[in-house]
């Protein structure tokens, strides 16, 4: 399931992954992916649709136009959100063409698989309404599974990180507000009302 | 003499202790075994948002994972913040079989005083008595009358906001201005104060400013709730932001970083501590002075002591009694109750406010009403509001989805119970032989397990939790009543607790040692029993109470 030759994928995405490291100021040995790690061109073709689906563009940015598929490749490879925590065997069992040695999944060639599967061929050649459609279905599936872990749930949440944790997700869809310098107990609520993106206490445990 | 005292470690009773020392007129040392961090210069990341960050905040899993096992689950512990916390990989501690301990610490300038929950309450006595009344552990030499203007002192200088309830058990203090509960916490205080007349619900007493004190540089909270990154405001207390400028000021105080203590020459003809030992890069050092104060934080004061075991003190230093070391304590807490709470989809709130409610404890006071236990067990946490990340939990993609998310979500309490930990003999601190820090000593190993006082308590407390806001028109989702792992409340405490008696205490009552007139311990190793509500508080009264009680004795000659 992993693509013939990764090298050129490899290098484009690390090429990337040098001008996020500059731009961020940190060194790029902390953004390097394994070669593991580095999603095909079609893998990451199918996790930016994902992004676009999930969180599509509307009178702001959606997660497909912020660079959230990077991000999730990067939280990917670096365990966020339990990603590289290995599954019981009973699991493992249920996804064994997707599992590392260790019985972590390799989520980026399941969702490749499973979108394909679901598609009865290419999803990435379906209409964009058909792909939202199979996607809705595999996320219905996917929490209505009982199963602890399941890797849409996964990809999903990293999705959410990496968009409200952008800045277009952030301050733009949300709103980011540094220095509150106040506190208001009891403010009325209308549907106006947008979420603030650095509410600590909202994000840790709501 | 190279100086009058050497106050070891810089956390918050090591700063009270150089503040009070140098203000009486000593020349200290203080010594510090990690890095400096200047207040308002070094605080590196905070005015960062997530996505300045490689990991948005969230921070390196795979890494953290290596080297942070332990502190990646302090809930503090993030990627603005990690660089407050130790590397457990570099800082070994051992366990015995079965003991699940999670020691969270902080070694650099400040130590955990940069990331301390800031909650701080009095102890009453019904926790000074608490040994003497049901027979554990034993009894504490001091009585709240001995300690109430300490704490008037304390709370004056830290800055303490919080609410006047006259509550025998969480006595009230000098309070700045209290900040206010959020609509749906003032609903539940009036539903529980409605049916349990006995119960209160009242916001956190915190060190975070709500009035500026600009004589001493430090603005009001501006309600940002990222504390533990460093706040240059200077608006909660740390020792950054406090007791290091006042110390400063005097120009007595000598502050040497990077300088860890590997023990203490005592000499077993005077009965005195002479010197501080400690290594910078790899080089022994010497200082001496006429007074120790030992400030390493509970337990690495007691780990210093054991490690400082000579001909003399062969069990290690002022353990004459063989307790030093026993008797260790943290609050056994659990996430007692968690409810929606319908009825205030209408509300919302600005601000990020640092702080949380307490509903104080109501049980074993007056009438022994506790199920199975004989102590306390009170209840922090708070109402707040969904958002995004509910979002991980629910079905759903496209604009829908994306526009539900917008908004702050559905409100619910939630109530932590923190019971009082029992002191116990078995639990305790001794020396891993078998293992060797980079300095050459021995690791410290910790053998600790709740037992079923704690149990009990926790029970009950979930019990009670659910019926609270049940009572308040709360749908509870979640509880529990099994504690977390020692170390989860970042309350650990004893070791060398105070008693009356040499024999069976290493501490007298003004946290001095039997053993050694001009040591003394006035961190969280001090205690004797655990209470129910925060420790530093009372770590920091015990301190400046200390510090008058050695000034006097040094003038009067006796030490």
């Amino acid at each position: 399931m992993m693509a013939a030759d990764p090298g050129p994928d490899r290098r484009a995405f690390l090429s990337g992954a040098a001008l996020l490291a500059l731009a961020l100021g940190v060194p790029i040995a902390a953004l390097e992916l394994s070669p593991g790690d580095s999603p095909s061109a079609r893998q990451q073709a199918i996790l930016r649709e994902a992004c676009a689906l999930v969180i599509p563009r509307s009178d702001t940015p959606g997660a497909g136009d912020v660079g959230v598929a990077d991000f999730v490749v990067l939280a990917l490879a670096h365990g966020l959100e339990d990603s590289r925590k290995p599954l019981t065997a009973e699991l493992a069992a249920r996804y064994t063409a997707d599992v590392r040695s260790d019985l972590s999944l390799l989520h980026l060639e399941w969702l490749e698989a499973e979108l394909d599967r679901r598609s009865g061929g290419d999803f990435i050649r379906r209409r964009p309404e058909q792909r939202h459609a199979l996607l809705a279905a595999l996320d219905r599936a996917a929490f209505a599974d009982a199963a602890p872990v399941h890797p849409w749930r996964t990809i999903k949440a990293l999705i959410l990180l990496g968009y409200y944790t952008s800045e277009a997700g952030g301050a733009v869809e949300l709103r980011y507000v540094p220095v509150p310098g106040r506190w208001d107990p009891d403010l009325p609520q209308t549907p106006d009302t947008r979420a603030i993106s650095n509410d600590w206490s909202a994000v840790d445990f709501g | 003499m190279d100086f009058d005292a050497i106050v070891v470690g810089s956390g918050i009773t090591g700063g009270w202790a150089a503040k009070e020392l140098t203000e009486a007129g000593l020349k200290v040392l203080m010594i510090e075994r990690g890095r400096t961090i200047r207040h308002q210069i070094d605080y590196d990341t905070e005015t960062k948002a997530p996505w300045d960050m490689p990991f948005r905040g969230r921070g390196d899993t795979e890494r953290y994972l290596r080297d942070y096992p332990v502190q990646m689950l302090n809930r503090q512990f993030n990627e603005f913040t990690e660089g407050h916390f130790v590397n457990d990989a570099e800082n070994p501690y051992t366990t015995a079989e079965g003991t699940d301990f999670t020691w969270f610490r902080s070694y650099q300038l400040g130590g955990r005083s940069l990331t301390w929950g800031r909650q701080s309450y009095r102890w009453s006595d019904y926790d000074f008595g608490a040994n003497l009344r049901d027979g554990h552990g034993t009894d504490w030499p001091i009585r709240y009358a001995d300690l109430a203007p300490w704490y008037d002192k304390v709370e004056d200088f830290i800055g303490v906001s919080g609410a006047h309830e006259g509550l025998a058990q969480l006595p009230d203090g000098h309070f700045q201005p209290p900040m206010a509960l959020n609509v749906v916490e003032q609903h539940v205080r009036e539903a529980i104060r409605a049916r349990w007349p006995e119960r209160c619900l009242t916001i956190g007493r915190t060190a975070n400013l709500t009035e500026a004190k600009p004589d001493e540089g430090r603005t009001a909270c501006q309600y940002r709730s990222i504390c533990a990154r460093g706040c240059s405001f200077g608006a909660y207390f740390s020792t950054q932001s406090s007791t290091l400028p006042a110390a400063q000021r005097t120009g007595r105080l000598t502050l040497v970083t990077d300088a860890a203590v590997s023990g203490l020459d005592f000499d077993p003809a005077t009965r005195r501590v002479t010197a501080v030992r400690y290594m910078v890069s790899g080089q022994q050092h010497r200082a001496t002075a006429r007074l120790v104060f030992l400030n390493a934080g509970a337990f690495n004061s007691v780990h210093i002591l054991l490690n400082s075991a000579s001909e003399a003190t062969p069990n290690g230093l002022a353990n004459s009694s063989g307790v030093l070391g026993t008797h260790i304590m943290d609050h056994a807490n659990t996430l007692s109750a968690v409810a929606l709470m319908p009825g205030f989809e209408g509300h919302t709130t600005f601000g990020n406010r640092p702080n949380g409610v307490i509903l104080a404890r109501y049980r074993n006071m007056d009438r022994m009403d506790g199920d199975g236990h004989t102590r306390g067990y009170s209840f922090q946490g708070g109402a707040l509001q969904g958002t995004w990340t509910a979002g991980k939990r629910e079905a759903g993609i496209g604009l829908d989805y994306k526009q539900k998310l917008r908004h702050p979500g559905a409100w619910r309490m939630v109530l932590v119970g923190f019971a009082d930990c029992v002191p116990r003999a078995r639990n305790r601190l001794t020396l891993d032989r078998s293992r060797n820090d980079a300095a050459g000593l021995p690791l410290l190993h910790v053998e600790f397990a709740f037992g079923r006082e704690e149990q009990a308590a926790l029970t009950q407390a979930k019990r009670d939790a659910d019926e609270m806001l049940t009572a308040a028109g709360g749908r509870v989702i979640m509880g529990f009543d099994q504690p977390g792992p020692g170390g989860t409340a970042i309350h650990e405490m004893g070791g060398a607790r105070m008693g009356h008696d040499p024999a069976t205490s290493v501490l007298n009552r003004w946290s001095q040692a039997h053993d050694a007139p001009n040591l003394f311990v006035t961190d969280g190793a001090q205690m004797s029993s655990s209470a129910c509500q925060n420790p530093s508080l009372t770590y920091m009264a015990l301190t400046a109470r200390a510090c008058a009680a050695a000034v006097g004795q040094l003038r009067e000659g006796r030490i």
